[in-house]
Order: structure tokens, then sequence, then C-alpha cells
């Protein structure tokens, strides 16, 4: 009598035990599944899609956003925000360009060096206000975009700068070993910031700061420290991705990078990295910014509208943060 | 057997029953069954260490969670409910130990949320509001002001507030979870009259709480829970205090009341007229080698802010701070670890554990520079340090890498002790260390506190509860409104001193 | 609505002031943006009143409306101070501009030169500026109800569209597969330009069109797009057809990086964009050029003759440049059409010394 139950509920148990796991193990990667079923859509509906030239082009096009995403997924573990990154982009491009335009270019390196010296103080900027001013991140990117694409318009006088010398061009023409010079950037920027979030004393603390700030500040953190870093460092690459963009278009343009946050903060969110911050990381972030740029590649190589495209985008978002939440309650 | 026992329980006064109820979360069995039987006009203590699964009861009674098979009688008729509001509407009201005011709401406010007293239909009666949320904190005879919003109140008085709600929803049923477990001794009086009233007035209460002396005098009833199970039920007076503590435990743990040792002399800490305006002033007193200090006081006396600006984390207005004869400074919790001292601050959630991270990372944050070589942190010696604390503090883990949410109460303030160990520690300050977790949990913090002080380390421990201080600590310094009034060894004082001083 | 929209709170301030033009160039589009502007006094030095225009226009990012600018700078009454005028930065965003056109009502600008951002939604505006009996000229893009101005002065744009489409197809020889970068869908530039290029396009039975997509304006939008086109069509596309320089210019790094010859693959944009002029030099596109000097300075002759009255003479020899196309006939007329400028080997070096000399 007593022996019949056990055995059932055993039996109940392992069933739900195994439902529970596939569902977690689908909260978990559902997002690499999704990105695994478009890209074996795109290569049955698409006979170009799966050329090694197809997939170059895909990698050249996602490595502006990659770069962004990247340093947008260290402000969002910290439960922050980064609205201002596309203005950012556009100042230290132009300045990287107005350094090598003209007949008398100044060597490449100093004008890569000089952006990413404004791209780190605009993010400076940011920081000082959002760590120890206090103000709310939204706000202080918010006035940063005005502010930064202001300066940008001074600095350009609103026109755009060409005639960019070959060495500078190769950032974003180039190739190293058969490869991009853009997507070498992209690569080894994710890599670094994956090492250093997942294996660094200082990538925990950006996970503390970001999992309970009150606690962080406990375990004897500098919470304000680390918080000022990630925007100073989401400043350099977002200067990174601005001398990127620059040689790629083989311009600079005052309007350029107008809403690239927003694709940012998309591919970080696809990639499941929590707004509230803590939960997250750099592997699943290039996934979703694969899964913007193959979205947008496919669609234009299947000739359908950039109407649905926009649509997917956003029912993509949606449904990320839907896995999240599951998985959360799942958790709990 | 089982229709002859259910028709003679659903007698005249019998207001709620559930029997077999059995909940599962991915795949592990969080109970497997839950039973109780509640009378109108009795207070009902629902007893069981943390993991009995008690929780998970008390939400599917109140309609959070959806029971996998079982079965609840509401007034005798078969019920199951979709959401806390169908539950809230049949009558069933619960006070939770997470409370979950609008702080910039007024008290008045916060009590008729969701039932605003209305005029012309649309707006709000302010006026109306506040007259009715006076009578009624006046009749329960709470000391608070329905007019100040909730962000004034302290913790037990919040508790107060959402006493009064739950009262005022004029529920038949009201399910108590840790009602005391925020608030101070005088705070318990004022609820037990409150209960006492409810009780005369035909209302059934579900009351848990870890605090055992309280149930001894509060409830009629008990029924105890263990490893997701149904143990026992009965009347209280038919049971003591150590069979109750055996029905929880499961008799696993013998009765290993830990006197600490007798200190040492030397001096480690000395604290000398610290101040902090509106919260403690001129605090002057000694941490021993091996002796562990108990801070008692009632709510709001400071204790927590001193300690809080002992560890850095608010700043001291003056005061001196000397350390093994030299002076220090301590501005920040990061200089406190420098010195040696680790603190465990009150609200585990809030202010000290990563809920979302895994009990590896929240064990080894503090010690990750001795950890890592050149800022890369070596995993193995990092997994190495933290087993060693899982098996020195008994964790209760599936993984190390399991996150730290899904722990039960007691276990997660072990994760806090083990943190605090990792970084060396000679000085350990801990806030109600033993708030809101189960016994078992709580005798093994309070052995490893007598262990921690007898290797020639400091304790200093603030606790609500008389009998830990007296159990579990050398000497006690009282706290009321901010200053010291008092300092003895706890050999030489009565509860009754003690509550005396402090009041 | 973007954010860059939100961010830029919509303060009705003006923007910029003509004297402080001329003397700080770099100023210029720092006071456009961050509307600390100021209106000059109404006096000029000998005492004589001064004709105060206000110049709402669409977006002062655009190099047209920078170019725009340059070219009402010059005019001679401008530089002579005979008149100021002040620019009103519509950021791209129709609110903005209404809001624009409240402050400069009350602050009684004797005329409005307009560019509305949106041809619908600058009707409003320009209703409340005629009842407030502020003279409305127009510059370059026309409202959707022509009764509201004194008088226009623009290009068409329908005529662009044909242009930029014949461009391509004769240098196909009639014959051959396009594609089509179209500008923000739903902009009237995207709506006119798009009417023009369909208009050639159904006079020309083997022209093949591959694709036709937006890529709203953008130069980088446009080259990931050509990119993908190019995969997924490879050599079958013979020309490229652009709404704007901006995207041919993308197409073109796209095509470049593809070894492809621009002889037998003509590119056609609009505008004539430094850039581009420059590309066409290179023999790598053929762009048609909106003059934005005569747009500018013709507005501001006929904003005078409203002002002054029948005894103005137009200051600008902008009147003389087209002969046969372009005249002055007393200011009278309401619609005045600049024409559009095919951009060609021969006259490239000329108008570039033009734009560098601006």
């Amino acid at each position: 009598m007593m022996s019949t139950p056990t055995k059932q509920m055993g039996r109940a148990g392992a069933r739900s035990r195994t439902l529970g796991s596939l569902g977690q193990l689908f909260a978990r990667y559902g997002i690499v599944i999704a990105l695994g079923l478009i890209v074996l859509a795109l290569s049955v509906l698409s006979d170009n899609f799966l050329t090694s030239g197809n997939l170059t082009n895909v990698l050249r096009q996602v490595s502006i956003n990659g770069i962004l995403a990247v340093g947008m997924t260290f402000v969002i573990l910290t439960g922050g925000i980064d609205l201002s990154i596309g203005s950012v982009l556009a100042l230290t491009g132009m300045v990287g360009a107005s350094l090598v335009a003209g007949s008398k270019p100044h060597s490449p390196i100093l004008a890569i060096l000089a952006a990413l010296a404004v791209g780190v103080v605009a993010g400076a900027c940011s920081g000082i206000f959002i760590a120890w001013v206090r103000l709310p991140a939204f706000v202080v990117t918010l006035g940063m975009l005005s502010a930064v694409r202001g300066l940008t318009l001074i600095y350009s006088q609103g026109m755009p700068i060409s005639n960019l010398s070959s060495g500078f061009k190769f950032l974003g023409q180039g190739t190293f070993l058969g490869i991009p010079v853009s997507v070498v950037l992209f690569g080894a920027t994710a890599l670094a910031a994956w090492v250093v979030l997942a294996y660094t004393v200082y990538g925990r603390r950006v996970y503390a700061v970001g999992g309970n700030m009150r606690s962080a500040h406990t375990c004897g953190i500098n919470v304000r420290g680390i918080i000022f870093s990630v925007y100073a460092l989401m400043g350099l690459l977002s200067a990174l991705a601005g001398v990127t963009l620059t040689a790629r278009t083989t311009a600079a343009l005052p309007q350029a990078g107008v809403a690239y946050e927003l694709d940012a903060i998309a591919a970080v969110v696809i990639g499941g990295t929590s707004l509230t911050g803590g939960i997250g990381g750099i592997p699943l972030t290039v996934v979703g910014v694969l899964i913007i740029g193959l979205l947008n590649n496919g669609l234009d190589l299947l000739g359908i509208s950039s109407y649905y495209q926009q649509v997917i985008k956003g029912l993509m978002i949606v449904a990320a943060v839907l896995i999240d939440k599951a998985r959360h309650a799942d958790a709990a | 057997m089982n229709v002859a026992r259910h028709e003679v329980m659903s007698g005249s006064d019998l207001l709620l029953k559930a029997e077999g109820i059995q909940k599962s979360y991915g795949g592990v069995l969080a109970l497997h069954d839950g039973r109780i039987e509640l009378c109108a006009g009795t207070v009902h203590a629902l007893c069981g260490g943390n993991g009995a699964g008690k929780s998970t009861f008390l939400n599917i009674l109140m309609g959070l969670e959806a029971p996998d098979s079982g079965r609840i009688w509401l007034n005798g008729s078969e019920t199951r409910f979709a959401s806390p509001a169908s539950a809230l509407a049949a009558g069933i009201a619960i006070i939770t130990q997470e409370l979950s005011p609008v702080p910039d709401m007024t008290v008045a406010e916060n009590i008729f949320l969701g039932r605003e007293s209305r005029r012309a239909g649309w707006f709000v009666n302010q006026t109306v509001m506040r007259r009715k949320a006076a009578e009624l904190l006046e009749r329960l005879n709470f000391a608070v002001d329905p007019r100040v919003k909730m962000r004034r109140l302290s913790l037990g008085q919040i508790q107060l507030v959402e006493i009064a709600k739950a009262i005022d929803q004029r529920s038949s049923v009201l399910i108590m979870d840790e009602p005391t477990s925020a608030i101070g001794d005088k705070e318990t009086a004022v609820l037990f009259d409150a209960i006492r009233q409810l009780k005369s007035a035909g209302v059934g209460i579900i009351y848990v709480s870890h605090r055992l002396s309280e149930l001894f005098s509060i409830a009629d009833e008990y029924t105890v829970f263990r490893d997701g199970g149904f143990v026992r039920t009965g009347l209280m007076k038919d049971i003591d205090r150590d069979e109750l503590i055996r029905l929880i435990v499961g008799g696993s743990l013998i009765d290993q009341q830990c006197a600490a040792t007798e200190p040492e002399k030397a001096t480690l800490l000395e604290v000398q007229g610290y101040s902090r305006a509106g919260e403690f002033e001129d605090i002057n007193l000694s941490l021993k080698s091996g002796e562990i200090v108990g801070l008692y006081g009632l709510m709001g006396a400071g204790r927590s802010e001193f300690a809080s600006s002992l560890y850095g984390i608010s700043r001291r207005n003056r005061g001196r701070l000397v350390m093994d004869g030299a002076e220090v400074e301590i501005n920040s919790p990061g200089d406190a670890l420098k010195f040696r001292i680790a603190m465990i601050t009150e609200d585990r959630k809030a202010s000290g554990l990563f809920l979302s991270q895994s009990v590896r990372k929240n064990i080894s944050l503090t010690s990750l520079s001795s950890l890592s070589r050149r800022s890369f942190i070596n995993e193995r010696k990092e997994k190495a340090v933290v087993q060693r604390m899982i098996e020195r503090f008994h964790i209760k883990v599936r993984t190390r890498d399991q996150p730290v949410r899904q722990l039960s109460g007691g276990n997660q303030q072990k994760v806090l002790f083990a943190r605090s160990l990792t970084t060396s520690p000679r000085i350990l300050i801990c806030d109600e260390p033993t708030r809101g977790i189960d016994e078992g949990a709580k005798r093994e913090i309070h052995a490893f506190l007598a262990e921690f002080a007898a290797q020639g380390n400091a304790v200093l421990m603030i606790s609500s509860e008389v009998q830990e201080i007296l159990a579990s600590c050398n000497r006690v310094v009282v706290f009321r409104h901010g200053r010291q009034v008092a300092e003895s060894p706890v050999t030489r004082i009565t509860p009754e001193r003690l509550l005396h001083w402090a009041s | 609505m973007r954010l860059e929209e939100l961010a830029t709170t919509r303060s009705p301030k003006p923007a910029v002031t003509s004297s402080l033009l001329t003397r700080r160039q770099i100023l210029k589009a720092g006071l456009a943006v961050t509307g600390l502007g100021f209106v000059s006094g109404c006096r000029n030095q000998s005492g004589k009143s001064v004709h105060r225009i206000a110049v709402p226009l669409q977006g002062m990012t655009a190099e047209f409306m920078q170019l725009w600018v340059r070219g009402a700078q010059a005019h001679p009454a401008i530089k002579n101070g005979l008149a100021t005028f002040t620019v009103f930065d519509g950021r791209m965003d129709a609110l903005t501009q209404a809001n624009q056109f409240d402050t400069i009502i009350t602050r009684r600008y004797d005329a409005i030169i307009f560019i509305p951002v949106d041809v619908q939604a600058g009707v409003g505006p320009a209703t409340q500026a005629k009842a407030a009996g502020i003279p409305v000229i127009g510059s370059n893009t026309l409202l959707a109800d022509r009764s509201l101005y004194v008088s226009y002065i623009g290009s068409e744009s329908v005529i662009s569209g044909e242009y930029v489409a014949h461009g391509v197809i004769d240098r196909l020889g009639g014959k051959g597969n396009v594609v089509v970068l179209e500008g923000l869908i739903g902009q009237s530039a995207q709506v006119e330009r798009r009417q023009g290029i369909n208009k050639v396009l159904a006079r020309s039975p083997n022209i093949k069109v591959l694709e036709t997509k937006s890529a709203n304006w953008s130069r980088a939008e446009a080259q990931s797009l050509m990119e993908n086109w190019l995969t997924s069509h490879g050599n079958t596309i013979n020309g490229v057809i652009s709404h704007n320089d901006e995207m041919a210019l993308g197409a073109i790094e796209a095509m470049k990086a593809r070894g492809i010859d621009f002889a037998t693959h003509p590119v056609g944009g609009i505008d004539g964009l430094t850039d581009a002029l420059e590309a066409v030099k290179r023999g790598e596109m053929s762009t048609t050029l909106q003059d934005a000097n005569a747009q500018a300075q013709g507005s501001i002759d006929l904003a005078l003759k409203v002002l002054i009255g029948p005894s103005y003479k137009p200051m600008s020899d902008i009147w003389n440049q087209y002969p046969g196309q372009l005249s002055w006939d007393d200011g009278k007329k309401t619609e005045y059409l600049v024409p559009w400028t095919p951009v060609t080997g021969e006259n490239v070096d000329r108008l570039l010394a033009i734009r560098r000399a601006g």
C-alpha cells in the first residue's frame, strides 16, 4: 500500500525533471537555437547565403553594432544604460577623419588615438554624473546624446569630411589574414570583453554592482569606480566603432550613428542580458548581434521589404524578454 | 477511513481545511503532503524548518501558486484560488515576510490601497480615508499616524500597518508569516493584543514564527511540517518546547546549547565616542579576544546604525577607533575588510546577497583578490575555497553554481557567514544573524559564532531576541534612543532587567 | 520617434543670426544646435531700419541646408546690412518647426522664408503666420497648400527623378538590370523622386528593376544593402539609381570592394553634394545638382520685394545665371523654378571651384 504511491511519485518526479531541464535548456539557449533556425532557413531559401563572400559581408556589417553592443553589455550589466553612443560615435569618427583628411594627413595611428581619447572623455563625463552626482543614467546619457551630437555639428560645421588617407581607410576596408579589419576588431573586442567579464576580478565586480548595489558596497567594492569605468569603456568602444564606421563609409558624416544605441541595446537584450543588471554576458550578446545582422542580410537577399524586417526585430526583442522572464520564474 | 475522518472534522467551527497538497518546482518536490485544519477563533502555529514546505503551502492557500494535487475547503465547501485577489475576496488575508508597502503613499492610503473611499465615484476621498484609518489604528492601539508617508516609518511600524490593513479587510482567515521577525519586544506585545482581539472576534489565524517562545504564549494549536510533508498536529498545551523542537528538526540535532568560552584579556577593538547626528551618540565599547558581545535594544535604538558606521557603510560624525593599540580610519566597507572586520547586515536580501548569482560567486566575492593573479581569477583555487566553506557550514546546495535565490533562508544566511569567513576576519559584526531562519540553522550559526570567538576572535552581535542574547553572548550592551545605557556580563542579568534597560 | 529627436527639447528659440555667421564660421553650427543664438538689433549702423527675416528650415544636419544657409549669407542685402536672417533649425521634426513658428510670430519678424520639414504638417504654421500678417516665401520644398505663399522658389523634385533615371538608363543604352535605392519612405522628396524615376522606367521596356528598397538616405545603410544585393544578384546588376547622393556613394563603396567597373556600371544620384561632385570627377557616378545658392538668394530677393515694394530691384546675380530658364520678371510670379544642373565631366571642375569658393 505504501510503496505504490511512492513509486508513482518517483516516476512523475523524474518525468517532470526531464521536462523541466528541457525547458531550462530552451530558456538558456533559446536564442542560440533561434540563431541556428535563422541560419538554416536562410541557407534553404537563398542560394547565395552560405557563401564565404556573403558571410564575410554579414560579419562586416555587424561589426559596428557588435563593438557597440559589447560595450553596452558592460553598461547594462551594472543596471545602467547609455543612449549617447550614436552621438559619441559620430563625434569621434569626425575627430579621427579631420586628422587624416586633406592634402597633409596626420598618421592614422594618431587619428585613431585622438578619437579613442575623445570617446573616453565623453564616456567619462557621463560616468562622473552617474556615479558621483548620482543622476539616473537614462537622463545623463539622454543629455549627452544631444550635447555630443551638437559638438559634432560644431566641429564639422554640419559638413561631411571625406578624402581620407588610405592608411586610415584600411581600418574599414582592409583585410587581415583575409578577414576584414573591422571584423577582426569586433572579434578581438568581444573576446577581450568575454575574458574580462568571465575570468577577472573586475568582471565579477561588474556583475556584483549590477546584481545588488547595496550588497556590493557591503562587500567593500568601489561601486562608484566600477560604474564610472563602464561608461568610460563604453565611450572608448563607441570611438572604436566611430573610426571603423568612418573608414568603412570613407567619410565622416555629422548625422552618422543616429539611433545606433537602439540596435546595440536590442542586441544585448536579445542576448538575454537583464536590463536590471547582474545577469548576462558577452557570448549571448554576440549571438544577439548576429541575429540582427542576419535578419537584415537575409531579408535583403530574399528581397523582402524592410518594413517586415523592423516588425521581426521588434518581435525578437519581446520574445527575448519573455524567455528571460520564463528563466527567472523557473529559478524562483 | 479517510471518509470517516473527513466527516468528523468538517464540524461546525472548522474554518479552513487543506489536505494532500502537493507541489513541485522544476522537477523538485517542494511539498508532498501539506495539511492543516484551522478552527474559528484560534491561533494555529505552523511550524517547520526552512525547506519544510511552509512557504509553498502558504502560497498555495493564498492562490499565489496552483497546487499539483490536493484539496482545500473553506467554510465547508471545496475551493481553489486562482489568484491572491480571489483568496482575499473569499476572506483569506496574509501578512508576509516581505512587506510591500508603497513608500510614497501615506499610511491611510496604504491601508485602503485598492479599496479607496471615493467621492463622486472617481475621486479619492482623503478625509474619510484618514478618519477611518485613524479609528482603526486607535482601536488596535497601534501608535502610527495615518497621515505620514510609509517611507518615514520603521520596519516595525510598517508591519503594524500591514496588520491593520489585513484586519480591516474583515478576513475570516489571517495568515501571519513571521510577523515579529522585524519588530521589537514592545511592538510584539502590541501585536499580540491585536491577535487576541481578532481571536475573540472569531477569526482563525495561521501563525508562522521561528521564535518558539512566541508560539507558546499566543498559539492554541500547532501543525508541524518537515521535509515537505505533514508531521503532526495537536494542541499547544499538550506539548513542550523540547518536544516541539524535536518534531521540527526531526531529532537529528541533539540539544547543544553552546556556552561561549570565557573571554581572554587582549582587546581587539576599542570604540571611543562614536556619534552620528540623529542616530546614536557617544558610544564607547570594546571587543576582547574570545568574546561575543550582544547589542540589545528596541527598534530604532540606533543599534544597526551604529554597526553600519563601525563597518564604514555610513560615516560617523565623531569618534575614534583603536585596533591593537593604534588608531585606525574606517570610511568604507573596503577599509573595514582591510582591518579584518567583516559584517553580516540585517537584511540579507537587500544588502548582503546577490540573489541571481551562484553560491560560488556569492561566497568568493570579498576574497577575490587573494584568489587571483594579475586580476585573473584562479578558478581552481576559488572552487576549493568555496567547497570548503559549503562543507564547513553544511550549506545545502545541489551544485556550487546554483543561484542563491533558490536556497532557503537559513542556507542563504550561511552563505553570508561563509563569505565573511573567507577574508579571515578577526572581528565579526552580525546584525540579527538568525532572523527568519529555522531552528537547525540557528543552532549551527550560534555554534559557529562560539567557535569563531574561541579561536581568539571577537563577535559583535545585534539581536532583538532576549533569549538569543542571554544564551550566546558573554557580555551585553544595551542601547536606548541612540545612547548606550547599560553594559553587563550576561551571567548577572535576567530577561526582565534587559527589557527594563531597553525601554 | 527617434531618441535623437526626443533629446533635443523642442525649444522654439532662434538658432543662428546672420551677423554672427559672417564673423565666426565655427560658431555657426554650434549655435544652430544649442539654440543659443540671439537676434541682432533692429537697426544697422547707419540707422536705417533693418528687415528681419526668419528662416525655419528642415535641419542643419543636412549638407544641402548648410549650402542653402551659406548661399543666403552671401546675398548682397545681407552683407550690406539691409536685412538680417535668423535660422530656426527644425531638426527634421514637424512639431519642432510648428513650435518655432509660434516664436517667429510672437517676435514679429518681417517675413518668413519657409522650408517645411513636411509638406502637410507645414500648412498649419504657415496659415498662422499668414493670419498674423507675416508674408511667407517658400523655398526648396513646396507646401501642400500653395495659396499660403506670396511666392515660391525651388526646383521640381519630380524632374530630378527623371534626370537620375535618364542618366543611368541612357548610359546603359536603354537595356539592362538596375536596382533603386529609395529615401526615407513617406517624405515628399522620396515620393516625388520616385514619381520621376517611375515615369522614365515606364518608358524603358528593356530595363528590368531587380530590387527597390529604402536605405533611409544613409550612406552606411546603402553600403550594407548594396553588398547584400551584390551577393544575391552577383554580376547581373548593371546600374544603380539612387534617390540621393549619400546612398549612391554608399553603393559605390560596396561596388568598389567588388572591383566593379563604373564605366560599364553607371550609378546615379541626386543633390550634387561635394563628395558626389568629386566622385563624378573620378568617373564613378553621375548626379544632378540642386542649386541651393539660387534657391536661397532668390528667396531673399523675393522677401525683400514684398517688404520694400515695387521699387526693389533684385540684388543677387542668380537671375542672370540661367538665361531663358529663370528670370526675375519684376518679382511678380508666384512660382520660380530653378533648373537642375546635370553634373558632367565638363562642368564638374567649375562646380567644384564654386563650391570651394563658397
